[in-house]
């Protein structure tokens, strides 16, 4: 029997169906306004350079007693996990009593082309830690890491244990080596001192270009054939150019960071090999004791599970709790799945241990 | 697929060709551009050209509008070419689906690069100016760089003379360049196999429909069955020893390049005038050790200048405490506003027992009270008149009061004399020391000229 089966006829209103859709939808989007993002109120209580520190504002007080500080990753803003009132991880702790901060890094530029790992684990993430317990009057907080900044939380974690209580880690690479990481694969071919040496910072654009060609057809095409499908529909053509601002509104990388970023992680893949070094410290996973939430996505093409999975086997701690998300690096954040699973399960976790 | 006579089916899709187009024109009236052609015989994606000159103008959405219509187009094409290649084939003969797909790649109006290698395509169409601009420059520059290649051994040979250094770098620039091209070369090589084991995919997974219920019955599902197999063909390349060695080589040829240029650019604003960028950067990193070095020393961290402050400050408080404790109790009121001779005899003796840094600290902030002026007579309590009466508004007069030190002034000099630091002058009025100092000047200036240089 023939593979395909497909009708003349059909094909042709497949072809004008399109064309309706986009004779309604270009119209459409020359209308829409610039899309907004960042759902929830929130209020600063910490600046230094372009650093800010944000206090997210619920629509009632918090009940936990220890607050959550988010450190997202340098490679895209923050505002992912508040993309929108119904996507939202923050809205949806909030909901759940959480009280909710974040690290917003900024964009940096070349003026913070020397900043270094050891700036930005021990002086902005320490100072913002430190900022977020004379807020709240406390010794130690939650960090929650997302992505690239959950490798700095393990690192902040196992070199100021006595800050931390509790640690989740969501989408966060520990083994740098694992065969399905595509990303780690290329760079280990790269020259990092020469590519930091010419580029100073790390353009946005040659980041975003690397990890589109990650999936090339799928994520500079076929993305956009299904974007024909839901033109003519205002609100979900909002949502999805929300998520296309996001995607590709990046911020340069300090260069000093990147090199060290990559040489180390990367290449190195020192997190689990050892002898990593943040300014005069040594990073040691067993030095993290504390109670940790590791979530990662099961199809996730930038951080595979299997990069995640091991931090069980590395960090010290006896109380350590693993979830898998049916969902990719993005979906974790702003599937609707995501907003029913995912901070109930933080909530959760963090409600037996609040002692 | 339903089979069709030849003629029967061209007949039909000739009319379903005018359809499309008469539907096309309908929602727009310009998409009447193409009205004098024969619409049957038009490429459907050449409705989306008419799209594009409509909506490609500069605007918000612009670069969203571009996406959509250039994966729109693709997707038509590729629809078209299957539809077409496959409903006319001989009937009964099972078409070659990987052929008929290679084929559609070679539709009229379809990016020939888009031939063989439409991964390769796909990478193109990827967004950001700053890889595009620089892709760019290179295809500008690649006639050029043709003869180039054939010499790239005569670039070796060594540069002499007054021009030595520039033609070193002219040469080290050629040889980056031609570098990079071969790399590309290697790269794209590496796209095309994969490419290629995408059709062998797609066949495979076409093969794996032929059940009855997993037939594939809409363009749309056969897209994203070549798509699925397209992108596993990739990974396979991308994740392959030879693709990071190729991989990590083109970065690293494309940064030597860079790198040449920026040299190049350097000196050309160094001739100008102008800052460069390894100047920036070079004052940006002294700034940023500095505060570094700042920013440690004010958190108590393990700097040397913080642990010397935390010494100071620990020496400084035993030298308080040295003195509060070996400094006798304070004299009663009466003898302090009014003292006598004997009393500043008898005080004296104290002083002389004290620790000797103590005793040290003491007679350098007496030294450092009394050095610049000496006694001036206008000191002495006989001889200072009395204080003027207001007779303008302002401050001068206050002024006047205070040049005039009274015996208060100079129990005050006793004061500071206790004080562990050493604090200046601080009783004399700034008016006062630059009295004193206009009067040695005077007299230095006037000894000079009197031969007493």
């Amino acid at each position: 029997m023939e593979p395909v089966k497909i009708e003349p006829t059909r094909a042709l209103d497949e072809a004008l169906k399109m064309q309706k859709k986009l004779a309604a939808g270009l119209k459409t989007l020359r209308e829409l306004d610039d899309v907004g993002y960042g759902a929830t109120d929130k209020e600063a209580i910490y600046r230094e350079d372009k650093l800010v520190v944000y206090r997210f504002k619920g629509a009632r007080k918090p009940t936990a007693r220890v607050p959550i500080l988010i450190v997202y990753a340098l490679v895209n803003r923050p505002y992912m996990v508040d993309l929108q009132s119904d996507r939202s991880l923050v809205g949806n702790l909030l909901a759940q009593g959480e009280d909710v901060y974040l690290i917003d890094w900024g964009y940096p530029d070349r003026a913070d082309r020397w900043l270094t790992l050891d700036d930005y684990i021990n002086g902005y993430i320490d100072r913002s830690v430190d900022a977020v317990a004379r807020h709240t009057g406390l010794d130690r907080i939650n960090l929650l890491g997302i992505c690239q900044g959950g490798a700095f939380s393990l690192c902040y974690t196992s070199l100021h244990p006595d800050k931390v209580k509790n640690l989740i880690t969501m989408v966060t690479p520990v083994d740098f080596h694992t065969p399905d990481n595509m990303l780690s694969h290329w760079m280990r071919g790269v020259d990092t001192d020469l590519f930091v040496d010419t580029l100073g910072n790390v353009p946005a654009d040659l980041m975003n270009w690397c990890y589109l060609t990650l999936k090339p057809v799928r994520l500079n095409q076929q993305k956009y054939i299904g974007l024909v499908d839901i033109l003519d529909d205002k609100g979900e053509l909002e949502n999805f150019l929300r998520m296309e601002k996001w995607i590709f509104d990046s911020p340069d990388q300090a260069g000093e960071a990147f090199r060290q970023f990559i040489k180390d992680f990367y290449q190195g893949n020192k997190l689990v090999k050892g002898g990593l070094r943040i300014g005069e410290g040594e990073v040691d996973l067993g030095n993290i004791t504390m109670p940790v939430l590791n979530i990662f996505a099961e199809q996730d093409h930038l951080v595979p599970p299997s990069a995640s999975r091991v931090l069980a086997d590395h960090v010290g701690t006896k109380d350590y709790t693993q979830l898998a998300f049916k969902g990719g690096h993005i979906g974790i954040y702003v599937s609707g799945r995501a907003q029913r699973e995912v901070p109930p399960a933080i909530h959760n976790w963090l409600a037996q241990r609040a002692g | 697929m339903k089979d069709w006579p030849k003629n029967e089916w061209m007949d039909q899709w000739q009319a379903l060709s005018r359809q499309y187009w008469n539907a096309f024109s309908d929602l727009t009236r310009e998409a009447g551009n193409g009205a004098g052609r024969d619409a049957a015989a038009m490429p459907w994606h050449e409705g989306f050209e008419q799209w594009a000159r409509m909506f490609g103008g500069p605007g918000k959405q612009s670069e969203t509008v571009e996406r959509v219509l250039a994966s729109a187009k693709s997707f038509t094409a590729f629809a078209q070419s299957m539809i077409a290649a496959a409903t006319a084939g001989n009937a009964g003969a099972a078409p070659n689906w990987a052929e008929v797909l290679r084929n559609g790649f070679k539709m009229p109006g379809a990016d020939a690069s888009l031939f063989s290698n439409p991964v390769a395509q796909a990478l193109r169409e990827i967004s950001g100016q700053g890889v595009k601009s620089f892709e760019e420059m290179m295809q500008g520059l690649a006639p050029a760089l043709d003869p180039a290649r054939e010499a790239k051994s005569w670039l070796n040979v060594p540069a002499f003379g007054f021009l030595r250094e520039h033609q070193e770098h002219y040469q080290k620039m050629a040889v980056a360049l031609i570098e990079y091209q071969e790399q590309t070369r290697r790269y794209n090589a590496l796209i095309l196999k994969s490419s290629q084991r995408g059709f062998e995919l797609f066949e495979s997974k076409l093969a794996a429909r032929e059940e009855p219920g997993r037939q594939i019955d809409s363009l749309r599902a056969l897209y994203d069955l070549w798509v699925d197999a397209a992108e596993e063909a990739y990974a396979e390349t991308a994740l392959s020893p030879e693709f990071r060695e190729v991989y990590g080589e083109l970065v690293n040829a494309q940064m030597r390049v860079r790198s040449q240029i920026q040299q190049e650019v350097e000196r050309i604003a160094t001739d100008f005038g102008m800052p460069t960028r390894s100047e920036l950067d070079s004052i940006g990193q002294r700034l940023h050790d500095l505060r570094r070095e700042v920013r440690n020393g004010a958190g108590g961290q393990s700097s040397s200048l913080a642990r010397e402050v935390e010494s100071l400050r620990r020496e400084v408080a035993a030298l308080k405490a040295a003195l509060k404790e070996r400094t006798p109790a304070p004299a009663p009121k009466a003898a302090a506003v009014a003292p006598k001779p004997v009393k500043r005899k008898r005080s004296r003796p104290v002083a002389k027992e004290r620790a000797q840094p103590v005793a040290a600290l003491r007679a350098d902030v007496k030294e450092s009270v009394s050095a610049p002026v000496g006694a001036p007579p206008s000191r002495e309590p006989k001889a200072a008149p009395p204080p003027r009466p207001r007779v303008t508004k302002g401050r001068a007069p206050v002024r006047a009061q205070r040049a005039l030190p009274s015996p208060r002034a100079k129990k005050s000099v006793a004061k500071v004399a206790h004080s562990p630091t050493r604090v200046g002058h601080p009783v004399l009025s700034f008016a006062e020391r630059m009295k004193a100092f206009a009067r040695s000047a005077h007299k230095s200036h006037s000894t000079a000229r009197r031969g007493g240089r």
